[in-house]
C-alpha cells in the first residue's frame, strides 16, 4: 500500500464512485456507506503520503512504469501532500453530514448524487496529485463537469446559475489548455519537472509570456479572484447544502494551489517576480478582492449569500500572500489554504443544518437559535471568530504571517487593506451573532423560544463534523508553529 | 454590454496573435514539438508496445493514464444528465 | 508584416475562429447560441493543437512494414507527430461531455422559465424574487 498511496488516493474515488452507482441500483441504503468507506481509504492513502515525503522528500511516482517526459508522472512533494490531505479530509467530513440533507433535498436522486460527489472528490484530488499539465487539464475538466451537475440540482435558480458557472468554468479550461499549447509548440514537453528545466531558456520569448497570461487568467477564473468571481454567489447559494459544503471549502483552494504550482515551480520565480511583475498586480487585485468581499457581504440579507462572498474575500487573502512573494507572504498563504478551508466547512455546514432544520436562512429569522441550536450557534461563533482573526483561532496565524510579510515587502497599504477588513468581518459576524444570541427585553424568561425558526438541535450526523470543524479551527490554530516547521517550511519554493 | 465583449474578445486575439511570433512555422520538422519527445514514440513504439499506430501506443500504453481520465469524463457528462433531467414525480404528479 | 501573416497564416485562421466562438460565448443573449459558441472556440483550440504536429512531406504515424521484421530505421522526421493527435482525442471528448452537460441544463432551465433568452430570464427571477420579500 505504502509505495503506491499516491496513486490510491486518487483512484480510490474513482472506483468507488462507479460502484457505488452499482450497488444503488440494487439497493438504494448502500451508497451512503460506500461513499463512506471511499473517502475514509483516501484519506488514509493521503495520510500515508503525507508521512511518506515529510520523512523521505519528494514522491516521483511514473504511472505504468513509463519514464517522463514520455509518461505519466505524478510529484507529490510538501505542498501537494499537504493540500491532499486536507481535501481528503474535508471530503470525509462533508460525506458524513451529508446524509440527512440528501434525504431531505434530493429524496429520488440519492444513488447519483453520491455517484457524482465521489467523481467530484476524484476530480479534485487527481488535480493535485499530478504532475503533469495535460494530465491537470483532464482532472480538472472531471471536476468541473461534476461541479457544474451537482450545482444545478438544487434550489429554485440554480440550473441558470450553474449555466452561467458552466460559461465561466468553459472559458477558464480552455484558456488553461491554451496555456498548455502554446508551451508545448515551444518547448515540445508536457511535464511539470521537464518545462521547469526547458523553460528558462525560453524567458525572452513572446510565447511563453502569452501562455503565462492565459495560464493567470484561466486559473484566476477557476479560483473565482475579483473581478473573474462573477459565478460564484449564485452558483454556491442556490446549490443544496451538501454541495456547497464540499465545493466551498475546495474548488478556490484547489485553483490556488494551481496557481502557486504554475507560477513558482513550473516558471521560476525570477519570470513570476522580476521579469514580469506579476506578482505586483497581483497583490493590488488581491487587496480589491478582500476589500470587495466584506463590502458585498454586508449588503447581504441570506446568510449562505454573506457567507459566498466571505469567500471571495478568503481567496484575496491567498492571492495576496502569493503576490507578496516573500517567505512570510507565502507561508502566509499556504497556512490559509488549510485555515480557510476549514473556516468555510464549519459556515457552510451551520447553514446547511439551519437550511435542515428550518428551511430557512435569512439573517433577520435567525432569533433565539441559540436555544435550540446551541452547539451550532457556539462553532459558528468560533467560525466568526476564524475569519476575523482572534487567537487562539487558526485564522489569526494565518493573518498574521500575511502583515508580517507586508511589513517585510514595505507594503503599508496591504498592512491597512488587511487590518480594515478585520474590521469589516467584525461588523459583518456581529449583525448574525446579535440576531441569534441577544435577545430584546420585553421577551425575557424564556418568552421567546416558540419564535425560534428551529425545534431542535441538528441531527447527530450533521453534528458531529460541525463538532469536528469548530474543533479543527481551535487545534490547528495551537499547532500552527508545528504544521509550519514540519511541512509549510518546505512547501514554499526555496529561493525566498 | 455587447460593446465590452467585443472589445474583450478583440484584445484576447490581438494578444493570442503577438504570441505566435516566435512559433516555428508550419510544417517545420525541425521545431521543438517534433525533436523533443515525439521522436522516440516514433522510434521505439514497434519494440515497445508491439503496435505500429504510434497514436494508438500513446494514447494507450504511454499515456494511458489520460485515456482513463476520458473515459471518467465520459461516464461524468452521463451521470450528469441523467442527475440533471431526472424530473421528480411528485411533480409530475402535480402537474397532471 | 505580410511574411509574418503568409508564414504562420494557419495560426491566424484558428484565432480568428476561436474569436468567432469566444465572443458568442460572452456577447449572445440566447442560451443555445452561447453553448454554440462554446462548440467553436473548444473546435478551434483542438485545430490549433493538430497544426502543429504537421510535418511538411511527413505521412501518418503508422509506421509501415509492421510486423515484418524490417530490419530500415524509422525516421521520425517522415512522420506526422503523433502526441497532439492524442492530446486532441482526449480534448475532443472532453468538448462533447460538457456541450451534453451544457444542453442537459439548457433543458432545465427551459422546463422551468419557458424561455431561452437570458433577459427574459433575468426578469422572470427578478419578478420572483420581489413577491418573495
Amino acid at each position: 500500500m505504502v509505495p503506491q498511496s499516491p496513486v490510491l488516493v486518487v483512484v480510490i474515488p474513482l472506483i468507488f464512485a462507479f460502484l457505488a452507482l452499482l450497488f444503488g441500483w440494487w439497493r438504494k441504503g448502500l451508497c451512503y456507506p460506500i461513499t463512506l468507506v471511499a473517502v475514509s481509504i483516501s484519506f488514509l492513502a493521503s495520510l500515508c503520503t503525507l508521512h511518506t515525503v515529510i520523512t523521505t522528500g519528494t514522491i516521483h511516482y511514473h504511472l505504468g512504469n513509463w519514464a517522463p517526459p514520455w509518461g505519466i508522472e505524478y510529484v507529490v512533494d510538501h505542498l501537494n501532500a499537504f493540500v491532499l490531505a486536507i481535501v481528503s479530509f474535508i471530503s470525509v467530513v462533508v460525506a458524513i453530514s451529508s446524509k440527512r440533507s440528501v434525504e431531505q433535498e434530493l429524496p429520488d436522486k440519492i444513488v447519483y448524487f453520491y455517484c457524482m460527489f465521489l467523481l467530484q472528490v476524484t476530480g479534485l484530488l487527481g488535480i493535485v496529485a499530478t504532475g503533469d499539465m495535460f494530465n491537470l487539464y483532464v482532472f480538472l475538466e472531471i471536476a468541473s463537469l461534476a461541479g457544474y451537475a451537482l450545482i444545478a440540482i438544487g434550489e429554485e435558480g440554480a440550473p441558470f446559475a450553474s449555466f452561467n458557472y458552466l460559461i465561466f468554468g468553459t472559458i477558464g479550461a480552455c484558456f488553461y489548455l491554451l496555456g498548455v499549447g502554446y508551451l508545448y509548440v515551444i518547448t515540445g514537453s508536457l511535464n511539470m519537472a521537464d518545462l521547469s528545466q526547458a523553460l528558462p531558456n525560453l524567458y525572452h520569448s513572446k510565447v511563453v509570456l502569452v501562455a503565462f497570461a492565459f495560464f493567470l487568467v484561466g486559473v484566476s477564473l477557476k479560483m473565482a479572484l475579483f473581478p473573474l468571481h462573477v459565478w460564484l454567489p449564485d452558483a454556491y447559494t442556490y446549490a443544496p447544502s451538501a454541495v456547497s459544503s464540499l465545493l466551498a471549502p475546495l474548488m478556490t483552494k484547489v485553483g490556488a494551489y494551481v496557481m502557486i504550482r504554475l507560477m513558482f515551480t513550473v516558471f521560476k520565480p525570477y519570470f513570476s517576480i522580476e521579469l514580469i511583475p506579476v506578482t505586483a498586480i497581483l497583490g493590488w487585485i488581491a487587496a480589491g478582492a478582500i476589500l470587495f468581499g466584506a463590502l458585498m457581504a454586508l449588503a447581504q440579507i441570506d446568510l449562505k449569500r454573506m457567507l459566498t462572498y466571505i469567500l471571495v474575500s478568503e481567496v484575496g487573502y491567498i492571492a495576496l500572500g502569493v503576490g507578496l512573494a516573500n517567505r512570510a507572504g507565502l507561508t502566509g498563504a499556504i497556512l490559509h489554504i488549510l485555515n480557510d478551508a476549514f473556516m468555510m466547512l464549519a459556515l457552510f455546514l451551520v447553514v446547511g443544518a439551519i437550511m435542515y432544520r428550518s428551511g430557512k436562512r435569512e439573517i433577520p429569522q435567525l432569533r433565539y437559535l441559540h436555544r435550540k441550536m446551541p452547539f451550532t450557534m457556539a462553532t459558528f461563533v468560533i467560525a466568526a471568530l476564524s475569519v476575523i482573526g482572534i487567537p487562539p483561532t487558526c485564522g489569526f496565524f494565518s493573518k498574521w504571517y500575511l502583515i508580517l510579510g507586508a511589513i517585510d515587502a514595505s507594503r503599508w497599504v496591504f498592512v491597512a487593506v488587511l487590518l480594515v477588513s478585520s474590521l469589516l468581518n467584525v461588523i459583518l459576524f456581529f449583525r448574525v451573532i446579535e440576531n441569534a444570541y441577544l435577545e430584546p427585553d420585553e421577551e425575557h424568561a424564556g418568552g421567546g423560544s416558540e419564535l425560534a425558526i428551529a425545534t431542535e438541535e441538528a441531527p447527530l450526523t450533521m453534528l458531529m463534523p460541525i463538532l469536528i470543524a469548530g474543533a479543527g479551527i481551535m487545534l490547528f490554530g495551537v499547532l500552527s508553529g508545528k504544521i509550519i516547521s514540519t511541512i509549510i517550511q518546505f512547501a514554499v519554493p526555496q529561493c525566498f | 454590454m455587447r460593446v465590452l465583449a467585443l472589445l474583450t474578445v478583440i484584445l484576447t486575439g490581438i494578444i493570442l496573435l503577438y504570441g505566435t511570433q516566435d512559433m516555428p512555422n508550419w510544417g517545420d520538422p525541425n521545431s521543438p514539438a517534433s525533436m523533443h519527445v515525439s521522436p522516440r514514440y516514433l522510434e521505439r513504439t514497434l519494440e515497445e508496445t508491439a503496435t505500429p499506430n504510434a497514436v494508438t501506443s500513446v494514447l494507450a500504453d504511454y499515456r494511458g493514464y489520460d485515456t482513463l481520465g476520458e473515459t471518467t469524463v465520459i461516464f461524468t457528462a452521463g451521470v450528469s444528465c441523467i442527475l440533471i433531467l431526472r424530473a421528480r414525480r411528485r411533480q409530475k404528479k402535480e402537474n397532471a | 508584416m505580410l511574411d509574418f501573416i503568409i508564414s504562420k497564416y494557419n495560426y491566424w485562421i484558428y484565432i480568428i475562429l476561436m474569436m468567432i466562438g469566444f465572443y458568442a460565448m460572452i456577447g449572445k443573449k440566447n442560451l443555445v447560441k452561447k453553448i454554440i459558441g462554446i462548440n467553436i472556440f473548444q473546435t478551434a483550440i483542438i485545430l490549433f493543437f493538430i497544426s502543429t504536429a504537421a510535418k511538411r512531406g511527413g505521412t501518418l504515424p503508422i509506421i509501415e512494414h509492421g510486423h515484418g521484421h524490417g530490419a530500415h530505421a524509422i525516421e521520425a522526421a517522415s512522420y506526422v507527430n503523433p502526441l497532439p493527435h492524442v492530446l486532441m482525442l482526449t480534448a475532443i471528448v472532453v468538448m462533447v461531455s460538457t456541450l451534453g452537460v451544457a444542453l442537459a441544463i439548457v433543458i432545465a432551465i427551459y422546463r422551468r422559465y419557458n424561455t431561452l433568452e437570458e433577459d427574459e430570464i433575468l426578469e422572470k427571477r427578478k419578478w420572483s424574487r420581489n413577491l418573495l420579500f
